[in-house]
């Protein structure tokens, strides 16, 4: 219990770190030396010490959006098996409520984007609550595949130790489209390219970084650790996935977790150099795949698994 | 039974005192008000009671001699009457100050006493235990909403509502009495006795014809064409009861039937699902695409429809299947939600009845910035929305909850059952999407942001009735979300009554989700307030300022830039495009020089397009060749009816 909730601060204190990483990638492909690693930090610090600017269109719906959407992702971070490890708390079903209260993390977000009276925000907005629709289904897919394996639907039934290697010996095939699929999910839940830029200079084309346009100061700062947190927990589901294995010393399989983790925000920094963002309307195809890789590997398991 | 009976009186003097006080008419409102409030307090204990005694409890009356009125309250009707009597004393609250006008003085006392003859109506029908006296409790139920429906008989729209709706429960009963004319073949008595006697596939018929039925009052999909344009037309509370709890006497047709029958086939769930699926989308779906405020409600009461057909369904394949667990999930999650829904749409029917009684209109695009001047109504509505929306820490969550673990259940099993379960999750997390997408839009466009018209600007909120009625309602929510122990014994209660002689012990699952719902919504909360306390501590002494909202750089922006609800939900409808078909009339470009033109959207909902096309268009034809018939020579007519009665004869 303990450990856990160590790894529980710890995985909220490294989040930053290791979005830095892709902020390298990105430099490496673009030739450039980049920001330190620990820019992220220095980005929070200086947010943190700031003060803000309130557009006089908002309510108070405006101040609770940063607050809600870092809760939601710190409390799914709780539920989730860090490195193999036991989480803080797991219940039948948490996987639901996991999904349901980044649904609440949404609602916020959207509600403080509309509340700024912005067209540009009411637009990124809209896409935001677009895309994940089509997320969800893809998600509630996988849970499918994954409850037909293990018959249950809490994460720690399928990150846990050797849970995960379990998963491969019995359905290793179809568990790479999974691994595919749940990686476009995470590239779409958490605003990267191809499904949104966030560093393009063009209000028009974001999605999630024009939804925060009007925040400022701790807010602001509030909003990116919880989308670094929030990154976090879908790249160490990807990170369990790839490196399945839980070894016996704890050191071993640790090491293996952050190697895991990244390989993973790596990936994610090559696909951010070598793509482009998708024109709007072909995003919807684009996370149409996963659902698509994860229903054609829950239609194999039903060979698999009588 | 004497005290339902009783409750069923106070509610019925009610609304004859309020005809008869029309004329003065703040005493009217008040003495009225007082006696369906207190009829259904006096009601709602009576049905706690018997929920929780479990047992089954008769009377019967003789009826010009010739027919018996036999009433029953067993579990089920009592859960039902639990939610009819607990909305209904709500809403009569909320009407005090929403209703009235002294110049007409008369209209209201007619509303109220239509509405009183509802109230006890929906009563009667759940308590029905007899074909006679269901359906005449039905009727009774369809035209008192009916008068309530075209209230504002002066408007040519709401005349039309009411109208389509005269047809459509018209129409549904016709196939109830489809249904019931075969039983009766079949048992040869007007009871809901055993049905033992009738092969399994004239049940299937039976049910196939009572859910048409049901299904239409209920406003499962494609049968729900009347429900956006009747519910919206009639006064919010009026809307409110009707959303909330009068489609769920369809539901309980249904459910009512399914223990009748007592026929454990996959084909029942298998429809169930599959409709529930199709409306829980579709229903979304054209809620998102609405510009008025009441109708976009009235859609997603579709939705929630399939969401309740959905658990209900998972039952049905659960014990279809002899998967105990799975059945007791289903049911248990679809009754809850049935209550969920009640408290939470009629909540925004509220709220939405506070908005047009202060902004005089319900067009979405033409409000907006609602919650500085609403605060009350604002919170209640975005507590309500939240609710809908299926999100963890309010109630529409736990009855969702239950049917998503239903469905796994499935998933365990051999194909069929597997794909009923698909079926059941993915349609439900992609309703549970949409759902947010929705209300976001409720609350983005009509609460926040800057008033597009004056009307939206001169907004207010008044009315103590109207206030407290939201506030309960709204607490409700959160309460239930976060303490769902509290009230899960009620739908146990219920699935219990379904005669399936379920184990006691498979509900043990249910109260440990509840209690874990409950323990992790506290562990958000929790949360919640320590990161509140860290940015207290972090904007301590720090500047704080306000100014414009950014404007990317334009520093001119009008409320008229902000985006509308229609471009919010424009992305969502575009992929829907096949079945939300978006239709457009502007002017075209004839002039140099920009002119004055206009523009017009409109998202169609397929049934009504195809209604017309696949069933008014030939029924009108066919007619149209029998009109020689009608001459109007009265001795022709005599003829006939002599001619049918000598025909009939034959079949005696």
């Amino acid at each position: 219990m303990i450990k856990s909730i160590i790894f529980w601060l710890l995985a909220i204190l490294l989040a930053p770190f290791f979005s830095a990483i892709i902020l390298k990638i990105k430099a490496f492909f673009g030739g450039k030396k980049g920001p330190p690693l620990l820019i992220n930090y220095y980005t929070l610090i200086k947010l943190f010490k700031k003060g803000s600017v309130y557009s006089t269109s908002t309510t108070p719906m405006f101040k609770l959006g940063p607050l809600v959407s870092l809760c939601s992702a710190i409390t799914v971070l709780m539920f989730l098996p860090i490195g193999g490890c036991q989480p803080i708390f797991s219940f039948s079903g948490d996987v639901l409520f996991v999904l349901y209260i980044m649904g609440l993390g949404r609602f916020f977000t959207i509600a403080a984007a509309m509340d700024t009276a912005s067209p540009f925000e009411g637009m990124g907005a809209a896409r935001e609550a677009y895309f994940p629709i089509i997320c969800e289904a893809a998600t509630f897919m996988i849970l499918i595949f994954f409850y037909r394996l293990t018959g249950e639907l809490q994460l720690s039934a399928y990150f846990t130790g050797s849970q995960t290697l379990g998963l491969w010996q019995s359905a290793g095939a179809p568990l790479v489209f999974i691994v595919f699929a749940f990686f476009i999910i995470l590239l779409t839940e958490n605003s990267r390219v191809p499904v949104d830029d966030p560093a393009t200079h063009l209000e028009l084309t974001m999605i999630h970084e024009v939804m925060v346009l009007d925040h400022s100061g701790p807010d602001l700062g509030l909003i990116e650790l919880g989308s670094f947190c929030k990154l976090f927990f879908y790249s160490t589901i990807v990170s369990r996935l790839i490196l399945p294995f839980g070894a016996e010393i704890t050191g071993l399989s640790f090491g293996l977790y952050i190697l895991g983790l990244v390989i993973v925000y790596m990936a994610i920094g090559v696909t951010e150099s070598v793509m482009a963002r998708y024109r709007m309307d072909k995003v919807p195809q684009f996370v149409l795949t996963s659902f698509a890789l994860a229903f054609f590997a829950t239609i194999i398991t039903m060979e698999f698994i009588r | 039974m004497s005290q339902f009976f009783i409750s069923i009186l106070i509610i019925l003097s009610g609304g004859f005192l309020s005809i008869l006080l029309a004329r003065h008419l703040k005493s009217a409102k008040f003495i009225t008000v007082f006696l369906v409030c207190t009829g259904c307090v006096w009601g709602l204990t009576d049905a706690v009671t018997k929920l929780f005694q479990s047992g089954t409890y008769v009377a019967s009356y003789r009826y010009l001699n010739v027919f018996s009125l036999d009433f029953q309250i067993d579990g089920i009707s009592a859960f039902f009457l639990l939610v009819i009597f607990a909305i209904s004393l709500v809403a009569s609250f909320y009407s005090f100050h929403y209703m009235g006008h002294e110049k007409n003085a008369i209209k209201t006392g007619i509303n109220y006493f239509f509405f009183s003859i509802l109230i006890s109506a929906m009563a009667l029908v759940v308590t029905a235990s007899n074909i006679i006296t269901f359906m005449l409790s039905w009727e009774i139920m369809s035209l008192s909403s009916f008068f309530l429906v075209i209230y504002n008989h002066h408007s040519p729209e709401n005349r039309q509502a009411g109208y389509l709706y005269f047809i459509f429960s018209h129409v549904g009963a016709m196939f109830i009495f489809a249904a019931f004319g075969m039983m009766y073949s079949y048992t040869g008595n007007f009871g809901f006795g055993p049905m033992d006697a009738i092969p399994d596939t004239a049940k299937i018929l039976i049910f196939i014809f009572s859910f048409i039925g049901f299904g239409s009052k209920a406003g499962v999909f494609p049968f729900h064409v009347w429900l956006p344009h009747a519910h919206p037309a009639a006064p919010s509370h009026i809307s409110a009861v009707m959303s909330g709890v009068m489609i769920k006497t369809g539901i309980y047709g249904i459910v009512r039937m399914y223990m009748l029958l007592d026929f454990h086939t996959p084909i029942f769930g298998t429809i169930l699902i599959v409709a529930g699926a199709v409306s829980g989308i579709l229903g979304v779906v054209y809620a998102l695409g609405q510009k008025d405020l009441k109708r976009l409600l009235a859609y997603s009461s579709v939705e929630n429809i399939g969401i309740i057909l959905i658990g209900l369904g998972v039952g049905m394949i659960g014990v279809s299947s002899k998967n105990m667990p799975m059945a007791v999930l289903g049911f248990t999650g679809g009754f809850l939600h049935i209550f969920n829904h009640s408290i939470f749409k009629s909540l925004l029917f509220m709220g939405a009845g506070m908005v047009l009684h202060r902004t005089g209109t319900c067009s979405i695009d033409s409000l907006g910035g609602l919650l500085k001047k609403m605060k009350i109504t604002g919170t209640a509505v975005i507590i309500g929305s939240l609710a809908i929306s299926g999100l963890p820490l309010f109630n529409g969550f736990v009855g969702e909850f239950l049917i998503y673990m239903g469905g796994f259940k499935g998933i365990a099993l051999g194909n069929s059952t597997f794909i009923m379960g698909i079926i059941a999750i993915i349609s439900l997390a992609v309703i549970g999407g949409l759902a947010l997408a929705c209300f976001t839009k409720v609350i983005g466009v009509v609460f926040q942001g800057e008033p597009r018209t004056k009307a939206a600007d001169d907004a207010y909120e008044t009315g103590g009735t109207m206030l407290v009625s939201m506030s309960v309602l709204a607490g409700a929510c959160m309460l239930i979300g976060i303490f769902p122990q509290l009230i899960i014994q009620l739908p146990i209660k219920a699935t219990l009554a379904l005669g399936l002689r379920f184990d006691p012990i498979l509900f043990e699952p249910i109260l440990q989700i509840t209690e874990n719902i409950s323990f992790a919504a506290i562990i958000f909360a929790a949360l919640f307030l320590l990161v509140t306390g860290i940015r207290f501590f972090l904007y301590k002494g720090k500047t704080i300022t306000s100014s414009g909202t950014w404007g990317c750089g334009f520093t001119q922006p009008t409320v008229k830039m902000q985006y509308t609800g229609s471009s919010y939900a424009s992305f969502i409808l575009d992929f829907f495009n096949p079945v939300a078909p978006l239709e457009e009339e502007h002017a075209n470009i004839t002039d140099r020089f920009p002119a004055k033109t206009y523009y017009r959207s409109q998202v169609n909902d397929i049934a009504g397009l195809y209604m017309d096309r696949v069933i008014v268009n030939p029924v009108l034809f066919f007619f149209d060749k029998l009109r020689w018939i009608q001459h109007g020579d009265i001795h022709l007519y005599i003829g006939y009816i002599l001619l049918a009665i000598i025909l009939l004869l034959f079949f005696i």
